[in-house]
């Protein structure tokens, strides 16, 4: 009986050891991200695909990815059909699974379907209003309508305050998720572009406002929608989207084996039987987000030769993925605690089925440390995305003219400045899309309609 | 000096772990033994992913036709189609029955219809509406274009007026502003007599944990030779609260 319990125990343990897997998403993606930020776009491409196709768990951030390089490399349909793949993937994922909850338990978080941050939900909306409005923003206005709805349904998730409640919460210490304001923006920017619905863009750009109140330009906006009109007779308005720096990404971080949370877990198992633990040496693995420093402050925009102004952040995505990781912390801890609790629990009661014998328990001691040390954090995320996203609005006269974009750190403006034909018509916007990962990569320039 | 306490890590014999009576038939039934807990704790956890395959599986989802006359949903913290549609439906109608009434009879016998440009819908709301908006405009443009009494401005080139004279819609009001926009709309083969507004507005009662929006969609038609002016309003009344219990408790007493 002991026996054949004893050999169940194990064949159980090792195939979920064996599903636990053996590297991080982190070590995965490593190199596409190294080729994505040389500028190797199609190598990062082919990368990604491979690891689309070979990491199921994987393939929702895959399909980020690549949407990013599809956007990037101006294939603006291809990348709007991955983002709403994924965006309706995550969706359904909100609903929890038990059984891929209680299979965590026993392996680890990587072994869950990944149903994405709150950030990176609302992000996909944002990237596919940009990814229409570069082509012929037809839908642009529903993907804003839905940012602001998933927008709303994470800040009452977060919050619990009713939805009707616009205004964000009030303490701005909190480290908990306060809000992205470029959903409001983008929708106020095509409500303006209507010359008929500057209610709604108030509405919007005041929200923008509220979330970023040392903002200057966004006061303009506030008083344009106020006041004023879209733009002059004769001149259309030209929004200037950069996606600065490189990104946030998750990499496997180890909490200490002193923390006390894995105090209160060896107390559980001691309380249950008279046997000694098995020593604590395998550490908690938990994934943690870094934002990597920018070097790059804004971009400085001149029109015709002409210099205008810098990019402002409208997206502190860096800022937002750390904050709400440090949130979502504790909870990340205590189920790896829990997990442990479970693992620790089947090794001591594997050992109660078998004899006394010294040299089996110690066996049974080093599995039990093995299946531990096999955990992996799960470090999956949209890994490639940028550090913020900044804009600049410039009024200027229909018809066809020059943009330089220079990067900007520490009020020095780079002298690689890279120019862009852009198109304008008289009251309507046009929108330019530029990638700038650092101040040593060559930049991607798209404009909308082409 | 303290006496030694037995060492609770010592191994016992087996006889230690298993139930026990101080006194024959005292106990009517058996006390499980740690093992037995252990085992049947292992038992639960390695059937849990099992049942819980059976029970939390991730759902679909569902979507049906909602059939002519069947009641519109009503929202839970927002004014939706269960608000807005009467309102229109309701404000409209007595814009046009007013209006009816005052309609001028040409030569032939048949109403003589007034040519109306429908400029916007304006939320003064304190909730966002939404896609709502647009459907609004167009739910009062059809209403309006069904009727025997205007003959209603195209939205799109009121648009293109709009866009052309870089005008507000707020602004029309203004004698100037409001020379131009029908100097281009007459230009573009569309000459007006009326312009009309469409503006929502809401107010709201908060009693504890509970509240009362009371949501008013106004229709405000000015003429734009005489610069007289009518309104037509409804409105609707809706109460949000917390609990299930919440209308009942604060409207049946």
């Amino acid at each position: 009986m002991r026996s054949r319990l004893l050999v169940s125990l194990i064949s159980i343990s090792l195939s979920l050891l064996s599903g636990a897997g053996c590297s991080t998403h982190a070590k995965r993606i490593s190199l596409s991200r190294s080729l994505f930020y040389e500028g190797q776009l199609d190598a990062c491409r082919d990368r990604l695909e491979k690891l689309h196709k070979s990491h199921r768990q994987d393939r929702d951030v895959a399909n980020l990815d690549l949407a990013v390089v599809d956007l990037l490399e101006g294939r603006c349909k291809e990348a709007e059909t991955r983002l709403k793949e994924v965006r309706d993937r995550f969706d359904h994922l909100e609903q929890e699974s038990i059984s891929e909850k209680t299979i965590s338990m026993w392996t680890d978080d990587t072994v869950r379907s990944y149903a994405g941050e709150d950030y990176e939900k609302i992000l996909i909306r944002v990237y596919l209003a940009l990814a229409s409005l570069m082509q012929d923003g037809v839908d642009a206005e529903s993907y804003t309508l839905q940012i602001q709805d998933k927008h709303d349904a994470v800040m009452q998730r977060i919050w619990g305050a009713s939805i009707d409640n616009t205004k964000p919460p009030g303490d701005l210490n909190t480290k908990k998720f306060r809000g992205l304001p470029i959903g409001f923006y983008l929708r106020g920017m095509l409500r303006e572009q209507t010359h008929v619905d500057y209610d709604d863009a108030l509405r919007s750009y005041t929200q923008v406002a509220e979330l970023l109140p040392d903002c200057e330009p966004i006061r303009w906006d506030v008083a344009r929608a106020t006041q004023g009109v879209h733009s002059q007779p004769g001149c259309g308005a030209l929004y200037i989207f950069t996606l600065v720096g490189r990104g946030p990404h998750k990499v496997e971080s180890v909490e200490q084996p002193t923390s006390d949370a894995l105090l209160i877990a060896d107390r559980i198992i001691s309380a249950l039987g008279p046997y000694k633990l098995p020593p604590t040496i395998a550490p908690i693995k938990v994934p943690k987000v870094v934002a990597p420093n920018l070097d790059i402050d804004s971009v400085n925009v001149a029109v015709n030769g002409q210099p205008i102004g810098s990019t402002v952040s409208i997206a502190d995505i860096d800022q937002l993925a750390v904050d709400t990781s440090e949130a979502a912390r504790t909870q990340l801890i205590a189920r790896a605690v829990a997990r442990r609790v479970l693992k620790k629990a089947t090794v001591a009661a594997v050992k109660q089925q078998t004899s006394q014998n010294s040299l089996t328990s110690l066996g049974f001691d080093a599995a039990g440390v093995a299946w531990e040390a096999l955990e992996n954090a799960d470090t999956r995320c949209w890994g490639l995305l940028p550090g913020k996203i900044q804009v600049l609005r410039v009024e200027i006269p229909a018809g066809s003219h020059t943009i330089s974009l220079a990067p900007e750190h520490l009020g020095r403006i780079s002298h690689r400045t890279n120019t862009h034909q852009v198109s304008m018509t008289s009251g309507k916007n046009s929108y330019i899309l530029a990638w700038f990962p650092d101040t040593l990569a060559q930049p991607r320039i798209l404009s909308s309609g082409h | 000096m303290k006496p030694k306490k037995p060492s609770s890590k010592r191994a016992q014999p087996d006889h230690l772990n298993e139930p026990h009576c101080a006194h024959e038939g005292e106990c009517d039934y058996e006390q499980p033994s740690r093992r037995q807990w252990l085992r049947a704790a292992l038992a639960c956890a390695s059937l849990a992913p099992i049942l819980s395959g059976i029970a939390g599986c991730r759902g679909y989802q569902y979507g049906h036709l909602v059939k002519p006359g069947a009641k519109d949903l009503v929202g839970s913290h927002e004014a939706g189609s269960e608000v807005f549609h009467p309102l229109v439906d309701e404000s409209v109608a007595k814009l046009l029955t007013r209006q009816e009434e005052q309609c001028s009879i040409a030569p032939d016998g048949s109403p003589q219809k007034k040519t109306i440009c429908f400029v916007c819908v304006e939320n003064k709301m304190s909730e966002d509406i939404g896609d709502f908006k647009d459907q609004l405009y167009e739910q009062i443009d059809s209403k309006i274009l069904e009727s025997d009494v205007f003959r209603p401005v195209s939205r799109r080139m009121v648009e293109a007026a709009l866009q052309e004279t870089r005008l507000r819609p707020d602004s029309l009001m203004i004698p100037d502003n409001m020379r131009l926009f029908t100097a281009v709309l007459e230009r573009q083969g569309a000459p007006i007599d009326y312009l009309l507004y469409a503006k929502l507005t809401s107010g709201t009662t908060q009693r504890n944990s509970s509240k009362q929006r009371d949501y008013l969609l106004t229709l405000e038609l000015t003429n734009v030779h005489s610069g007289v002016y009518s309104k037509e309003s409804a409105e609707i009344r809706k109460g949000y609260h917390k609990s299930a219990m919440g209308s009942f408790w604060n409207y049946s007493r």
